[in-house]
This record gives C-alpha cells, sequence and structure tokens, in this order.
C-alpha cells in the first residue's frame, strides 16, 4: 500500500537549507519537494527517552520544521545508558529543555516546542492538534493506550515503537487506513505481570534500532515514498539479530476503530484502566504495608523477621537491603518456594518499588502467610529513607 | 494444521521459534497444548500474550481455530 504524503511541501528552502540537506535533495524519491515537506512538517515526539533519543536527534537532523517533545520527567544518570540526546552535565534537567538544547545542536532551522507536562485526557487533543504524525515512545501502557485512543479518535496516524531487553517491536497506527494498538493488543496485560525496562532491564543500542525504524516510517508517511508499516508489525530479534514482518488486520471488533466501535471518546482514567496493582494484591496490601522507615525500627527494635527480596537475580547483584533472602516473584506465584518460608516468623517481601511484592503479598496470604506485609516504594524508598549510601538503579 | 510461530519473549519461554499443532481446537486447547509440550514458563508468557490469527486478533478463547492458520504468539511489552 502506498499513501499520499501527509504534507503539503514548504513554499522554499533557503541557499542555507540546499547545503544542509543536499544528500536528501539528490535522492530522486525525496529530491527538493520531499525537502520541503519535511519543513513543513510538525512532528510530535512522545517521550524524550530511549526510543525519543534517537527520533528527536534524526528527525531534526532529517529537516523536520517543527518538532514537539512531550516529556515531564528529568535526566537521570541511569538513562545515560541509552538516552542519547541528554549529557552527564543535562542530569537533573528537564528532559524536554535538554532534548530541545541538542535538537538547537543538530539543527538551527528546527523548530522546538517544549510540552513540559505529563500528558492526560484534558490536554492531549489539544497538544495533538498542533501536529501531522505522533511518534510514540512512551514506557508505560497507560500513555501508551492514552496516545493510541486520541490518535484514533483525532483521526491522525502515529509511529509505535516498544522495547524490552533484546526485543523491539514497530509499526504505524493509522485506523482510517489499517489496525490500531487496540487491534494488535486489545486489552492491557494484567498488573504485574508484564515487566518494565526499570525491572527488567534494556539494551541501550536496541532504542537506536528501534528509533530508527520509526523515524524512517515517519518520513515515509510525511513524504508519501514508499510502503509505509501500516497493517504490518516489525519484530526485532537483537540476539538472532533478525528482523521479522508479521501481518496485522484491521480488527472488526476493535471497540475503538472498528466499525461498531463502542468507544467514542477517551476513557476517563488510563492508569485505572491498566491498573497498577491487581485487585487481589490492593486487597492483600490494605492492611499489610510497612514503610522503609519502620522497617528500620523493626529491626533495631532486634524483631524477629525474614525478609525476602522478590526481584530478579540481576536485581540482587546490584543492590539489596542487608541481610535479605532472594525469592523470585515467580517462585512465590507458582507456588514452588512456599514450602522454603517460615510461618512462625514475620516476613518482609520487597521488591523495586513495592508492585512486585504487592503481587507476592497477595499470593503469600493466600497461602495462609496471614501475617505477611511489604515494603511500600520497595529498596527505593529503603535507600531514599535509610540508607542514601546504596546506589540507586 | 496450525503453525504456532513465538516471538520475542514467548520464543525465548517456549525454547524453539515453532510448533505444529493438529487442527481442529480452541485457542483455550491450544495453549493447554503448547504449555503441556513446553513448559509452565511459557504458561505465564500465553497468560499475557496477543495471539495474531492469521494477522487478526482472536478473543474468543472457545471457538475453533481455523484450519489452516498461522497462530503469531506476541507477548507485549511498552518500553521506550
Amino acid at each position: 500500500m502506498t499513501l499520499p504524503p501527509l504534507v503539503e511541501p514548504a513554499a522554499e528552502l533557503t541557499t542555507d537549507e540546499i547545503r544542509r540537506y543536499s544528500r536528501h535533495l539528490i535522492i530522486p524519491d525525496v529530491g527538493v519537494a520531499g525537502q520541503k515537506r519535511l519543513k513543513n512538517a510538525r512532528v510530535l515526539c512522545v517521550g524524550a527517552g530511549g526510543l525519543g533519543s534517537p527520533a528527536l536527534m534524526y528527525l531534526a537532523a532529517a529537516g523536520v520544521g517543527t518538532l514537539g517533545v512531550v516529556d515531564f520527567d528529568t535526566v537521570d544518570e541511569s538513562n545515560l545508558q541509552r538516552q542519547i540526546i541528554h549529557g552527564q552535565s543535562d542530569i537533573g534537567r528537564s528532559k524536554a529543555a535538554s532534548a530541545a538544547a541538542s535538537i538547537a545542536e543538530i539543527n538551527p532551522y528546527v523548530r522546538v516546542v517544549i510540552h513540559d507536562v505529563a500528558l492526560d485526557r484534558d490536554n492531549i487533543f489539544e497538544i495533538f492538534g498542533g501536529y501531522d504524525l505522533i511518534v510514540d515512545g512512551t514506557d508505560n501502557f497507560a500513555t501508551r493506550y492514552l496516545v493510541n485512543d486520541a490518535a484514533v479518535l483525532l483521526g491522525k496516524p502515529y509511529v509505535w515503537g516498544s522495547i524490552y531487553r533484546f526485543d523491539g517491536q514497530a509499526s504505524v497506527f493509522w485506523a482510517e487506513h489499517g489496525p490500531c494498538y487496540r487491534c494488535l493488543y486489545p486489552e492491557p496485560p494484567p498488573p504485574g505481570m508484564v515487566p518494565s525496562c526499570a525491572e527488567g532491564g534494556v539494551l541501550g543500542v536496541l532504542c537506536a534500532s528501534i528509533g530508527s525504524i520509526q523515524v524512517t516510517e515517519a518520513i515515509k508517511l510525511l513524504t508519501g515514498v514508499g510502503e509505509p508499516l501500516v497493517g504490518r508489525l516489525t519484530v526485532y530479534d537483537a540476539l538472532e539479530m533478525a528482523y521479522r514482518t508479521i501481518r496485522v488486520r484491521k480488527d472488526p471488533n476493535c471497540v475503538l476503530c472498528g466499525p461498531n466501535a463502542t468507544q467514542t471518546e477517551l476513557l476517563p482514567d488510563y492508569e485505572d484502566f491498566c491498573g497498577a496493582v491487581s485487585p487481589e494484591a490492593e486487597l492483600a496490601v490494605a492492611d499489610a504495608t510497612i514503610t522503609a522507615t519502620e522497617l528500620a525500627e523493626w529491626r533495631t527494635a532486634g524483631k524477629d523477621l525474614l525478609l525476602v527480596d522478590v526481584r530478579e537475580p540481576a536485581e540482587y547483584e546490584i543492590v539489596r537491603i542487608p541481610d535479605s533472602t532472594l525469592v523470585p516473584k515467580g517462585e512465590i506465584l507458582s507456588g514452588e518456594a512456599l514450602s522454603t518460608l517460615p510461618q512462625n516468623r514475620q516476613i518482609v517481601l520487597y521488591c523495586k518499588s513495592g508492585v512486585r511484592s504487592a503481587e507476592a503479598l497477595a499470593a503469600l496470604k493466600d497461602a495462609g502467610f496471614r501475617d505477611a506485609v511489604h515494603l511500600q516504594g520497595g529498596v527505593l524508598a529503603w535507600i531514599r529513607q535509610v540508607d542514601p549510601s546504596l546506589p540507586s538503579y | 494444521m496450525l503453525t504456532v510461530r513465538y516471538f520475542a519473549g514467548a520464543r525465548a519461554a517456549a525454547g524453539v521459534a515453532e510448533d505444529q499443532v493438529p487442527p481442529g481446537c480452541t485457542l483455550h486447547q491450544l495453549t493447554a497444548t503448547l504449555v503441556a509440550r513446553r513448559g509452565e514458563r511459557l504458561g505465564r508468557v500465553l497468560g499475557t500474550a496477543s495471539f495474531l490469527v492469521d494477522g487478526l486478533a482472536w478473543r474468543d478463547r472457545d471457538r475453533p481455530l481455523p484450519d489452516p492458520a498461522v497462530v503469531d504468539v506476541l507477548p507485549p511489552f511498552a518500553g521506550g
């Protein structure tokens, strides 16, 4: 399938621009007309993180006239392993501002619009409304469903990409011409079942592999060249070094973009839709949550307790609360570790931030460990509140 | 015959890229067959995965799958 260009050409290119973009201009399929379309294009990148970094940098270098950056976060040292638009001196700075400064250095002819906010149902239509194309580089399911729903309801195309460890996926979702994200993933996974990159890790350079696919697709859509990745999903396996393309059809029963769509507006609450933790975990933690300070007090008082780390071994190696025992969450949920845990001692579970330990706590309570509790905020809270000398990750 | 193609975490959990399964089963029965063949680790991945049957998301776990068909198993992840 070929599609017409998304953007009309700008009136002209300046002499400086002709010099700068000469390697594009001499490609017959791009040419002066294509470069003028890029100049006239307005592209919004949601997230200036792993995927947003290479996406924004290449979109800027390619000469996209207006680049919007949505990010409310600040640059953290642990971002720099993959978020190459930010540098050492940007630590602590707003990601959107840091990205804007890098873009200005790459290409001063790009107009950057900073949206230093969290996208939500109240601002997304207004923000998206100012752009021709969206690039989705967010890092959580709630924002991904929000971006998809807003794009479909506004009739806008967007280039989607997602990464985890050594795996990546990319596609173009444009409900007018093909499937949307909900046609591929109708429902978000149950909370706590799919680890994020912060929990499971990601190979830094994977961001470039997927981010560059997103930029390629963005340029193709804006200029109308080639076969856009509509109705197809590119799946990348870095360990195998293989790209595969899977056909994805528009779901006739899609609640959002199908002919009998039942969802005609944004959901009231996307966090709620994706669930921070499962209802079981929410119930389990209701009267069984302690803070890092309380845990420190229990230990100072000499209380007999077993501190169980439910993260993965690699995380345990990075940092742990002293005198804790590693029992990964999966072994608790599957039941295989239950016989190794004492019924007559106070059990305290912790993970990185408190989501996985809540899920594990629900399983423990089900298995009869009625007094077990979990640590609110996980090891990160312990570091913040009790022992700042430990490394955060 | 059904051809099941595993991607990303599903492939790692299955230990193989593809499985062939006799036709005439529902998605529910198919996942039970695959877990019996490849183990509970795959079962946990299948619990959250999206199943594309000849490119179309298959939500009904109790409707018989077409024959022949290619079933793509795609675990979701949201990292960026």
